[in-house]
C-alpha cells in the first residue's frame, strides 16, 4: 500500500454514519476483553514491573533494529530458511507471488494476519490466479462476506449468527443453522479439506527471535499450526518490528500478550519455528521462506516521538478501552489497523495527507496508554501527529486548510509579540459596527465566516488587559 | 551483499554497519519451583481451567484410563509417538487390544485427519499457565497433537519446569516447539466460545 495508492480515510465521515448494529456487538467484545484483561493483571502483582521491561526491551529493539534484523537474518538461513527483504507492500506481493509460482501453487491457505492485511496479499493472489483461503474463523466468515474486520481479536463480532449463517448457506451450498458451535464445525471441515490439500501456506508472526532465527506464532484456533505444519511450503510475511533479541526477552512479551489481548493466559497454540523441517516423518514445510516487511516501518524510526508506535505487539488492548473505537468499531479507521494504535501508526505509514483525521479520532483520555503492555505514549503521540498534520514538520508537510493555516500564522506572530498583540487589540474593535447586531457579532467575512455561519461571535473588546491589571491591583493589596 | 532495507534502517538511526549492539535492558526473576505436590495440583487445576481434562494416574492404571477412554469417546482409529515411554506404558498394545485400528504417526496427512485420537508425551510442563511444550522429530511427528480430534497427553513429574525461561533455556536450540495451552478454541461468532474449531476438540492429560 504506497501512499499514492491508499485512498484518502474520512473517518469524520464514515463516523457520522455509522451503523448502529456496530458499536453494539463491539462493545459486548470490548466489554468480555476489558474484564478478561482486568482479571489476569490483578492475579500478577510484578504487572506494572512487567510492562515497564516490555517497555524497556520493545525501546532498546528499536534503537539497534540493524543489528538485531542482521542476526535474524544469518540465523534463519543457517537453519535452512530463506530470507526475503520487501521495501514496499508491492515488492513483498511480488516475492510471495513469484514462490507460489516456483511451486506451482494453486491453493494458499492463510492464517491470521495483519502483515498481510498492510500488504493486501489476498488481492495480489487472486489476480494471479492463485485462491487464497483464511482460515481463522473470523477472517474466514470476513472473507466470504468480502468486508474488512471491525476488531482485532475478534474481526466478524459486528455480524449475528444468523447473518453469517446466510453466508454459509450461500457459498458452501448447504442448509446452515444459525447455530455458533455448528457453524464453527460446518468451517472445521470445510476448511480441514483446504489445509490438506493446499500447495502452501501463509502465516504472519507475532515475534522473530535474532538469537536463533526463530518465528513465533501464537494463535487459539490452531489454524496456525495447521498452515505451517500440513503444507510443503511454509512462507511468513513479517513487519521488520517484529524482531526482538533473545527468547529470555519473549518471555517477558509471551507473558504480556495474551493476558492483555483476551484475558488468557496464554493463548492455545504458541509455536517456535526455526527454519523448515529436518525429517520427513515429522510433518512441517520443506521449505521456509521469511519476507520481512519495510512498507515505511524504516522511515518511521528517523523520528524519535512517532516511532514509539513500532514498540506495539498487537494486543488490541488500547483499541478496547478507547471510547472513540467504542463507538465507531475498526472500519472508520480505513485501513488494516484500528483504534488508537492505528489512529497514530496509519498517518506515519501512509502519509499524513491520507491519514490526517486519524489523530483527531481521540479524546486525548489516555485510557490507551494506561492499558498498553509496553507503554507506548500514544496521546503524547497523537498530539504530535495533530502538530504534524496542523504545522507540518521535518518528516511531513502541513495538511491543513489554508484558511486555518493562516490564521493559525497571525495567530501565532500576534501572541508571540506583546506590543503586536495590544495593537490588534486596539484595532479590532474598529469592525465591531460594521457588524454588530444587538450584542453580537455575526455574518463575519471569509474565512472568518467558519465560525459565524454556526454561532455568534461577542463583539471585540479591548479590556482584558484593563480588567487584569485592577483584579491584580486588587490581589496584590489583598496578600500584603 | 547491501540490503536496501536495513541500509535504510541505519540511516534512521543514524548507524553504520560497524555500530555494535549495546546490552539490552535486565529481566525480571523467573518464577521459583514450588514442591512437586504443588505444582502438580497447579498443573493440573489449569487444564480444568482451560475445559481439559487432567488427572493423575498410577502406571497400573493406565490400561484401564484408557479403556474407559475409548468407549466413551467412541475411538475407533488412534496414532501414538513411537517413543520409549510410551512404549514402556505399552499403550500400542492396549490400543490393538481394544480393537483400535492403529496408525503409524508417519503416515500421509490425510490419514492421519482420519484418527479419532492421538498420544503424545511432552518435553516440559507450564504449572502456572497448565501448558504442554512439545518438541518435534520423526519419533514425535507434529501431527499427533494436531490433526485427530481428541488429543491425549502422558506426562512425568521431571517435566515440570517452574517457568518458560528454564524451557526455553533447554530447548532454544531444537528447530520446533509448540506450547499447547489447552484444546483448539475460538470465540468468533457472537463471542460464544467454541472448542476444536481446527484442533482437537478435546484435551486430556494424564500425569503418571
Amino acid at each position: 500500500m504506497s501512499h499514492d495508492i491508499h485512498p484518502y480515510i474520512g473517518f469524520e465521515e464514515y463516523s457520522e454514519h455509522v451503523p448502529q448494529s456496530i458499536p453494539l456487538a463491539v462493545q459486548q467484545a470490548t466489554t468480555r476483553f476489558v474484564g478478561g484483561r482486568a482479571a489476569r493483571v490483578a492475579e500478577l502483582p510484578q504487572w506494572e514491573q512487567l510492562r515497564q521491561i516490555g517497555s524497556d526491551i520493545r525501546q532498546h529493539t528499536l534503537e539497534n533494529m540493524d543489528v538485531h534484523l542482521t542476526r535474524l537474518e544469518e540465523k534463519v538461513e543457517q537453519a535452512g530458511g530463506h530470507v526475503h527483504w520487501a521495501k514496499t507492500a508491492e515488492e513483498a506481493c511480488r516475492i510471495v507471488l513469484q514462490i507460489a509460482k516456483d511451486h506451482n501453487v494453486r491453493t494458499a491457505v492463510k492464517s491470521k494476519s495483519m502483515a498481510t492485511e498492510e500488504i493486501e496479499l489476498n488481492g495480489a493472489l487472486e489476480a494471479a490466479g492463485i485462491r487464497a483461503i483464511e482460515t481463522d474463523l473470523g477472517e474466514y466468515i470476513i472473507q466470504l462476506a468480502g468486508t474488512g474486520p471491525s476488531h482485532i481479536i475478534v474481526p466478524a463480532v459486528h455480524l449475528t449468527k444468523e447473518e453469517i449463517a446466510a453466508l454459509f448457506s450461500q457459498h458452501l451450498g448447504i442448509d446452515a443453522p444459525a447455530d455458533p458451535i455448528e457453524l464453527a464445525r460446518i468451517a472445521r471441515e470445510t476448511l480441514r479439506a483446504e489445509f490438506l490439500n493446499a500447495e502452501m501456506g501463509i502465516s504472519g508472526g507475532n515475534f522473530l527471535i535474532a538469537e536463533t532465527g526463530t518465528l513465533v506464532i501464537v494463535t487459539n484456533e490452531g489454524n496456525g499450526r495447521m498452515c505451517s505444519t500440513m503444507p510443503d511450503l511454509h512462507v511468513a510475511v513479517v513487519g521488520i518490528d517484529k524482531v526482538i533479541p533473545d527468547w529470555e526477552s519473549l518471555t517477558v512479551f509471551l507473558k504480556l500478550l495474551a493476558r492483555s489481548a483476551t484475558g488468557q493466559k496464554l493463548s492455545t497454540y504458541t509455536q517456535f519455528i526455526t527454519g523448515p523441517r529436518r525429517a520427513e516423518g515429522e510433518f512441517g514445510p520443506k521449505e521456509f521462506h521469511l519476507v520481512l516487511l519495510d512498507n515505511g516501518r524504516s522511515n518511521i524510526l528517523r523520528d524519535p516521538v512517532g516511532r514509539d508506535v513500532l514498540k506495539c505487539i498487537r494486543c488490541g488492548a488500547c483499541a478496547n478501552v478507547c471510547p472513540v473505537y467504542k463507538n465507531v468499531g475498526g472500519f472508520a479507521y480505513g485501513s488494516f489497523i484500528s483504534g488508537p494504535i492505528g489512529a497514530i501508526l496509519s498517518p506515519q505509514m501512509l502519509g499524513t495527507p491520507t491519514a490526517r483525521e486519524l489523530p483527531y479520532a481521540s479524546t486525548l483520555c489516555g485510557a490507551c496508554a494506561d492499558v498498553c503492555p509496553v507503554k507506548i505514549p500514544i496521546p503524547t503521540i497523537l498530539r504530535h501527529l495533530r502538530r504534524r498534520v496542523a504545522q507540518g514538520d521535518e518528516f511531513a508537510a502541513s495538511t491543513m486548510p489554508i484558511p486555518i493555516r493562516v490564521t493559525a500564522m497571525f495567530a501565532s506572530i500576534a501572541l508571540a509579540w506583546n506590543w503586536v498583540y495590544r495593537l490588534g487589540a486596539r484595532l479590532l474593535p474598529i469592525i465591531n459596527p460594521f457588524f454588530r447586531k444587538n450584542d453580537w457579532l455575526s455574518g463575519l467575512p471569509y474565512p472568518l465566516n467558519r465560525w459565524t455561519k454556526v454561532r455568534p461571535l461577542p463583539p471585540f473588546t479591548a479590556t482584558f488587559r484593563k480588567w487584569w491589571n485592577v483584579r491584580s491591583a486588587k490581589w496584590k493589596d489583598s496578600t500584603r | 551483499m547491501n540490503n536496501p532495507v536495513i541500509d535504510n534502517v541505519r540511516r534512521s538511526l543514524g548507524h553504520t554497519a560497524q555500530t555494535p549492539l549495546v546490552a539490552r535492558p535486565a529481566i525480571y526473576k523467573p518464577r521459583l519451583p514450588e514442591a512437586v505436590d504443588s505444582e502438580i495440583e497447579c498443573f493440573l487445576g489449569e487444564i480444568k481451567k482451560l475445559s481439559g481434562v487432567g488427572q493423575r494416574l498410577a502406571s497400573s492404571e493406565v490400561d484401564s484410563a484408557l479403556q474407559t477412554l475409548l468407549a466413551e469417546q467412541n475411538i475407533r482409529k488412534a496414532t501414538v509417538w513411537e517413543t520409549p515411554h510410551l512404549r514402556q506404558l505399552g499403550i500400542t498394545e492396549i490400543l490393538n487390544s481394544c480393537g483400535v485400528e492403529l496408525v503409524s504417526p508417519n503416515a500421509g496427512k490425510h490419514e492421519m485427519a482420519l484418527c479419532d485420537l492421538g498420544v503424545t508425551e511432552a518435553d516440559y510442563l507450564l504449572p502456572e499457565t497448565g501448558t504442554l511444550v512439545l518438541r518435534s522429530s520423526a519419533e514425535r511427528p507434529r501431527a499427533v497433537s494436531l490433526l485427530p480430534r481428541i488429543h491425549l497427553a502422558i506426562v512425568r513429574p521431571e517435566m515440570l519446569r517452574a517457568d518458560m525461561h528454564q524451557v526455553f533455556a533447554e530447548a532454544k536450540d531444537h528447530h520446533y516447539l509448540v506450547f499447547i495451552t489447552g484444546p483448539s478454541r475460538t470465540a468468533d461468532i457472537e463471542l460464544t466460545v467454541t472448542l476444536g474449531v481446527h484442533g482437537p476438540r478435546n484435551l486430556f492429560v494424564w500425569m503418571v
